[in-house]
């Protein structure tokens, strides 16, 4: 109820008559007064509520949670509404004795004799980690001893969070490493204490110390977590945060475990290796893989551990991420050992499912390593069919559906067609009747049960998702196209019928695989838009699932492309759904972005026949842009929403001046470019633009003096910044930034030279 | 007041195939794109060239853009 009243400011005296409770003898009076303080925190914004409450909350809190306090529920009560609570402790946390007084009350309560205080604390420390990591360097020192203490001794509940707060703190650091690039400037909001760092010599032996306590067969529960899975996530997250320094004091531990009897042992020097692989450099970690690359291919086929196995294969996959691909100078796959690696791993695809999963996850990233190898002969081309033919296999694994084994094989198999090269296409085509055959299949089942429903519906997810990639792959160039077409009308209809089904995976897989035949058949796609038309309608009106949606509006724009002129008959139905998206409340804001490109394809492909639309368009798109022109003030994801905003709204303009450019009817644009251009005047004034940004500008400068010729001419002179933003861009370094310029430029001269 | 869940992800890779895809999709989207506008620029710009009566002087009348630009670049 307060999370309805507070917001209209009705129920003002709430928080003072909760108060008032605080001294009252019964303790379940305290306790519930307490959880009901918990929860206004957790449902009410922060700056609904005075500092003067704030204050009082706070007080009242940790009060609760003093020594003074003898009833143990009410303690917990008082910490799980202080973890609630911290949101609204920005100005205490910025007073150093208020500070120091929260703290000391936290850290007290890590050591409560009752283990759900206990781990109230801890989660409350997390929670500190994040929101006040500037404030923590004081507290640093003393937090460590406790948060190891906890990992050593405390039980798992408890362990757990204490193992989280370093993880917590990794993630602060890894964000503001990465904003400033190490470099702290003094002009950033928060610097980098390097906690991570500091704690390093003694960090890494606690999490090294954690590895070692796995729980029997916890690879094949979906849902666990436990303190070896904490440990060695945080490990991952101290490599990503430390880079080269976390490598001289984990190797040991691996070296001393690697070939030990026990299998924990092994599994832990395994884990702790996979783990390490992200965040140091390549230098540092080439040589131990170089090392270690031929033993892990030895343990991955006879060790006889399944956990080991597991944390093997994810592990070798782990170096096939991070350690191969073009970019990297030496390599650790080579013409010597390409063979035996695939061997092994294809072998591997034969185990038990959660072992095959990291086996097919790991020639994922072996495939992805030769992505960027161009059409030429590809490493991968002499062993091509052997995957293609073993993961196929794997897909029709009795036991794949029950893990995401099915999922793995089919996701490896769309990278190994990615990376596929000219030599290599036959062998994708043969890919296409099968892949359509089992499409056919899931569609022909009948009498299912809800779960074998959404089995089915995931199934069918996949198999669109494998099919997009190959008609984008064999789209890509001529002569594969050509064979490939043959087989569209019979796709097609297969997609059509995966609409019949209610998943909005199947929904959104089925759209984007037909955004790619659209954009491969081109002009041809026009006679399955009687059928599909409904489709598409039905993707536009689906806020619910807003990828869906979004996704269809792409797919709007390939058809656009596509068809041209012949979109015409079904503008007036598109052209509806996407003005009301716009104007919905309901659907996701990163919809609408993409909404205003499309209308700019639509223009592009009609021409002058957009001329009916205007009257709709152009108050929406005048309306957003006068929203989109000022942001100041905003943070980094606003300005990114925004400038994707902005970029829509251009390229909008841009697709609508040109597709009116060589008609009789361009003057019906000329009471729209002063408009146009106090936008473009206002961006370049409030100089946040992003490069996209910048390029698609400029560009809409030179297609307002295209189209509107000598109309605009005047208008373009008197126009404040347009000048002084076109010789910006022309002695841009971005080359797309300056051939829009360039663009603009010749535009220009020609418009006023009339 | 439900405890908050702190399992992270575990064993997994960082980006799905599902997210690749539809990452690639927008990619090729917004690249087709690029493509047809710079389409229709090339055809509009030959067309300022071919109707132009004295191509070679096109840059005649911009002078006051040049002469800026020079400015800059020097």
């Amino acid at each position: 109820v307060a999370g309805i009243e507070l917001p209209h400011k009705q129920w003002p005296e709430l928080i003072g008559t909760l108060l008032s409770n605080i001294h009252q003898l019964p303790a379940h009076t305290r306790q519930a007064t307490l959880e009901t303080l918990g929860y206004i925190c957790e449902e009410v914004s922060p700056d609904l509520v005075d500092q003067d409450q704030v204050n009082k909350i706070l007080t009242a809190v940790v009060q609760g949670m003093n020594s003074s306090e003898s009833n143990n529920d009410v303690k917990f009560a008082a910490t799980r509404a202080l973890f609630n609570a911290l949101g609204f402790a920005q100005a205490n946390f910025s007073n150093d004795m208020e500070r120091d007084y929260i703290m000391r009350v936290v850290c007290e309560a890590t050591l409560s004799p009752e283990l759900k205080i206990r781990q109230a604390a801890f989660e409350c420390l997390v929670a500190i980690s994040s929101t006040y990591y500037e404030k923590l360097a004081p507290y640093i020192q003393d937090i460590f001893n406790i948060t190891a203490k906890a990992v050593k001794e405390d039980e798992e509940p408890v362990a757990l969070q204490a193992i989280e707060f370093w993880s917590s703190v990794c993630d602060e650091e890894i964000d503001i490493l990465e904003e400033y690039g190490g470099e702290f400037s003094g002009e950033s909001d928060i610097p980098c204490f390097y906690f991570v760092k500091q704690a390093l010599p003694v960090l890494i032996p606690m999490l090294l110390e954690t590895l070692l306590k796995q729980e029997e067969d916890q690879d094949q529960d979906e849902g666990a977590w436990n303190i070896a899975m904490a440990g060695g996530t945080c490990l991952g997250l101290v490599a990503r945060t430390v880079g080269d320094d976390v490598v001289p004091l984990v190797v040991p531990f691996i070296e001393e475990n690697l070939t030990k009897p026990d299998w924990r042992q092994r599994e832990a020097a395994t884990y702790a290796f996979g783990s390490i692989l992200e965040g140091p450099s390549p230098d540092k970690l080439i040589p131990l893989v170089n090392i270690a690359l031929n033993f892990m291919l030895t343990a991955l086929m006879q060790d006889p551990n399944n956990h080991v196995k597991d944390t093997t294969a994810w592990t070798l996959g782990r170096m096939f991420e991070f350690l191969h691909g073009s970019a990297l100078e030496t390599p650790i796959i080579t013409q010597t050992n390409i063979q035996q690696i695939i061997t092994v791993l294809i072998q591997s695809m034969k185990d038990v499912p959660n072992v095959a999963e990291k086996a097919c996850g790991a020639l994922y990233f072996l495939a992805q390593g030769y992505e960027d190898a161009g059409s030429a002969s590809s490493p991968l081309t002499p062993f091509f069919q052997e995957i293609v033919q073993a993961l196929l296999t794997v897909t029709h694994r009795e036991d794949a559906g029950d893990s995401r084994l099915r999922t793995a094989a089919y996701e490896t198999l769309n990278e190994v067609v990615r990376c596929s090269t000219d030599e290599t296409a036959p062998m994708v085509m043969q890919l296409v009747p099968l892949i359509m055959m089992e499409l056919h299949q899931t569609l022909e089942a009948q009498k299912l049960s809800s779960d074998e429903r959404e089995k089915q519906n995931e199934l069918q997810g996949l198999l669109c998702g494998c099919l997009q990639v190959i008609i984008q792959k064999l789209g890509s160039s001529e002569p594969t196209k050509y064979v490939f077409m043959q087989y569209a009308d019979q796709m097609m209809a297969l997609f059509l019928r995966v609409f019949a089904s209610r998943s909005a995976t199947a929904h959104e897989e089925a759209m984007l695989a037909i955004g790619a035949l659209a954009y491969a058949a081109g002009s041809d796609f026009a006679k399955y838009m009687p059928e599909f038309y409904r489709y598409l309608e039905m993707g536009l009106q689906n806020f619910e699932d807003y990828q869906v949606c979004a996704i269809t509006v792409g797919v709007v724009g390939d058809i656009c492309r596509a068809l041209e002129d012949k979109i015409l008959p079904y503008c007036d139905g598109i052209m509806t759904q996407l003005l009301k998206d716009l104007s919905s409340n309901q659907l996701h804001r990163s919809v609408k972005p993409p909404i205003f490109s499309c209308f700019g394809d639509i223009a592009l492909a009609i021409g002058e026949n957009f001329e009916k639309y205007l009257m709709y368009a152009m108050p929406m798109l005048q309306s957003a842009a006068e929203l989109s022109a000022h942001v100041s003030g905003a943070d980094d994801d606003m300005l990114e929403y925004t400038n994707s905003l902005r970029n829509g709204i251009l390229e909008a303009y841009s697709g609508i001046l040109q597709g009116f450019k060589g008609s009789s009817k361009t003057q019906i644009l000329m009471p729209y470019a002063p408009h146009v251009l106090q936008f473009l005047d206002s961006l370049y004034m409030e100089k946040d633009m992003d490069d996209a940004v910048s390029k698609t500008a400029i560009g809409v400068l030179g297609d307002l003096a295209d189209t509107l010729g000598s109309n605009a001419g005047p208008l373009i002179q008197q126009s404040v910044s347009s000048r002084d933003f076109l010789n910006e861009c022309l002695s841009t370094d971005d080359h797309m930034i300056r051939e829009s310029a360039e663009w603009a430029k010749l535009a220009i001269s020609r418009a006023i030279s009339f | 007041m439900a405890p908050h869940d702190l399992r992270r992800p575990f064993k997994r890779p960082a980006i799905s195939d599902q997210q690749r895809r539809r990452e690639l999709s927008l990619q090729r989207q917004a690249q087709n794109r690029r493509d047809a506008q710079q389409h229709a620029r090339c055809l509009a710009s030959t067309l300022i060239y071919l109707q132009s009566p004295h191509p070679e002087s096109t840059s005649e009348p911009q002078v006051e853009v040049e002469d800026e630009v020079e400015l800059e670049t020097e």
